[in-house]
């Protein structure tokens, strides 16, 4: 930060990991606020005039969870609400299996948002949905809370495995059981809803549910389905629910490889805010980068309705 | 026992050294020493090599102080090693400690830079109950979660075997491993350039032979059995 407040350069000069991008070369300007601008000015305005619809990460982007059932981020309320007043359709997509999506939505709306059950798109509805389509009978690993979700299913002699984000139900018992479920089975099935590493929590970063997926994988030499973000499958059951092609569409949100990331695999643009679990690696990381990185939904709304017409 | 006694008076006349290793993280060397002599084996401390001192040395040789996740049974082998304001997390097979809490906290020294040792990557044991989980899959858990590698110290590690040998004063060509885990000890110990006899006792199952590559050197029913295959066909004759 220059006494005259010229902006400096951070370049990265990598191949942007979006496939059906190809181009190139994308050097990010800081202007002495500290927010990031793409510098191909014209490229970003051409993306955010065509894009119509938008999805977002709910923990991290929305609100932090933790104590008391979480706290709004600065300015995402207000976010949300211009996002709505806009043209732009509108989902949200997220992870969380702490809660049933009524008991999660109804949190959501205590804190101010403006969010209806029909836009909100976590796992669990979706692994019922496949648990019912292949016939199997779940042993659950999950949060006491988000068990009524699967009231409908058949939970007798289970032929696989569901876990979710489980935080003090991923207790070495409980963990031992499912590990008993799947090697007693000649043909073990894993469903792990998101593969999250970490999230934040207010008290810390949090051992997310991606990392009890990776111990009993190990365990017992399984791959896992994954349902959720960044399941392709996932993204597209979203896009089909906006009626929309994934390059109309910019997911915002925290995880770098699970939002923006898989986001940018379907051919959606993805960008990074740096609220949540943003670390600072996240902004040289050696696979994806974001196709932009904004301090927060605020910044991110802001930089998008600014080039669409009133 | 009788028949195992005896072999062990031949080993001794045809002059071959011998080591006992082991991946227990559950209980100190001393202890371990203890249970063998009441079951009748004659065997003296200095000739147990465990993960746990493995561990140890590398703890000492990094200058850290570790967060230990090994049962409280074990810690007499990390006696003298600093543990207050941990600057590393070590790992051994205690479900007592593999608790959300617990692997929180390691997580969190470890996203911070502290350097994760693993005494070993076991996917699970037996227990009387049944299978049960053992370090290894949080071991790769926390791995996944920090995106970085434990240093795994125990078997099948080569540096394991290579630090076994050491005050045996033999190339690992001119050793053989006897175990009843096809990778960890007989796969572990024909990486290092030794031979292995796996045994069909303990936490074998039917195929395990055809588990690893290169095979065994030899598959024998049981510990008796592959002394018997030493003596008689890999020793130089006196």
């Amino acid at each position: 930060m220059s006494a005259d407040g010229a902006a400096f350069i951070s370049c990265c000069c990598i191949i942007c990991s979006n496939p059906s991008a190809g181009y190139i070369l994308r050097a990010v300007v800081r202007d002495f606020e500290g927010a990031a601008v793409t510098m191909a000015d014209d490229k970003w305005t051409e993306s955010v005039r065509s894009v119509k619809g938008v999805i977002l990460d709910m923990c991290g982007v929305l609100y932090d969870s933790g104590e008391g059932g979480g706290v709004p981020i600065e300015g995402s309320v207000e976010a949300v609400k211009r996002l709505k007043a806009s043209d732009l359709q509108l989902r949200f997509c997220t992870n969380e299996t702490q809660a049933t999506r009524e008991k999660f939505v109804a949190k959501l709306c205590r804190m101010g948002f403006e969010i209806n059950v029909s836009e909100v798109f976590p796992p669990a509805p979706a692994v019922v949905s496949v648990l019912k389509q292949r016939n199997l009978r779940p042993h659950l690993l999950v949060h006491d809370d988000v068990v009524p979700e699967f009231d409908g299913v058949d939970k007798s002699n289970p032929n696989c495995v569901v876990i979710g984000d489980a935080a003090d139900n991923f207790s070495y018992e409980n963990m031992n059981a499912a590990f008993r479920v799947l090697i007693g089975l000649e043909k073990p099935v894993l469903f792990s809803m998101g593969r999250g590493r970490y999230y934040k929590e207010t008290d810390g970063l949090k051992l997310d549910v991606g990392v009890y997926m990776k111990a009993l994988e190990y365990a017992c030499d399984v791959e896992a389905e994954v349902v959720g973000k960044p399941a392709p499958m996932f993204f597209q059951t979203v896009l089909n629910d906006m009626g929309l092609q994934p390059h109309e569409v910019f997911m915002i949100g925290d995880d770098l490889v699970n939002d923006v990331g898989g986001a940018q695999q379907c051919g959606m643009k993805g960008l990074q805010v740096r609220t949540g679990k943003y670390r600072p690696s996240d902004e040289r990381h050696p696979t994806v980068t974001a196709d932009g990185y904004v301090d927060n939904l605020a910044a991110a709304v802001d930089a998008i309705l600014k080039h669409r017409c009133p | 026992m009788t028949q195992l006694s005896f072999s062990l008076i031949d080993w001794s006349w045809h002059l071959v050294a011998v080591k006992f290793v082991t991946n227990t993280t559950k209980e100190c060397k001393r202890t371990l020493h203890e249970r063998l002599l009441r079951l009748k084996f004659d065997i003296e401390e200095q000739e147990i090599f465990t993960s746990l001192t493995a561990a140890r040395n590398l703890l000492v040789q990094k200058a850290v102080r570790p967060l230990l996740l090994v049962e409280d049974s074990a810690l007499e082998d990390f006696a003298g090693i600093e543990t207050s304001d941990p600057n590393a997390v070590v790992i051994g097979l205690a479900p007592d400690h593999f608790n959300y809490q617990m692997l929180n906290k390691a997580f969190r020294l470890i996203l911070d830079g502290a350097p994760l040792i693993a005494i070993h990557k076991a996917r699970f044991y037996k227990r009387k109950d049944g299978l049960a989980l053992g370090p290894g899959p949080f071991v790769t858990g926390l791995e996944y979660a920090t995106d970085t590698q434990a240093a795994v110290v125990g078997k099948p590690e080569k540096t394991f075997f290579l630090e076994a040998l050491r005050d045996l004063n033999c190339s690992p060509e001119e050793a053989v491993m006897i175990g009843d885990d096809a990778r960890d000890d007989v796969g572990g110990a024909q990486n290092t350039g030794m031979l292995g006899i796996l045994v069909k006792t303990g936490k074998y199952r039917a195929g395990d032979e055809g588990k690893i590559n290169p095979p065994p050197h030899g598959t024998c029913d049981s510990f008796p059995e592959a002394v018997d295959h030493i003596l008689q066909h890999l020793l130089e004759p006196k």
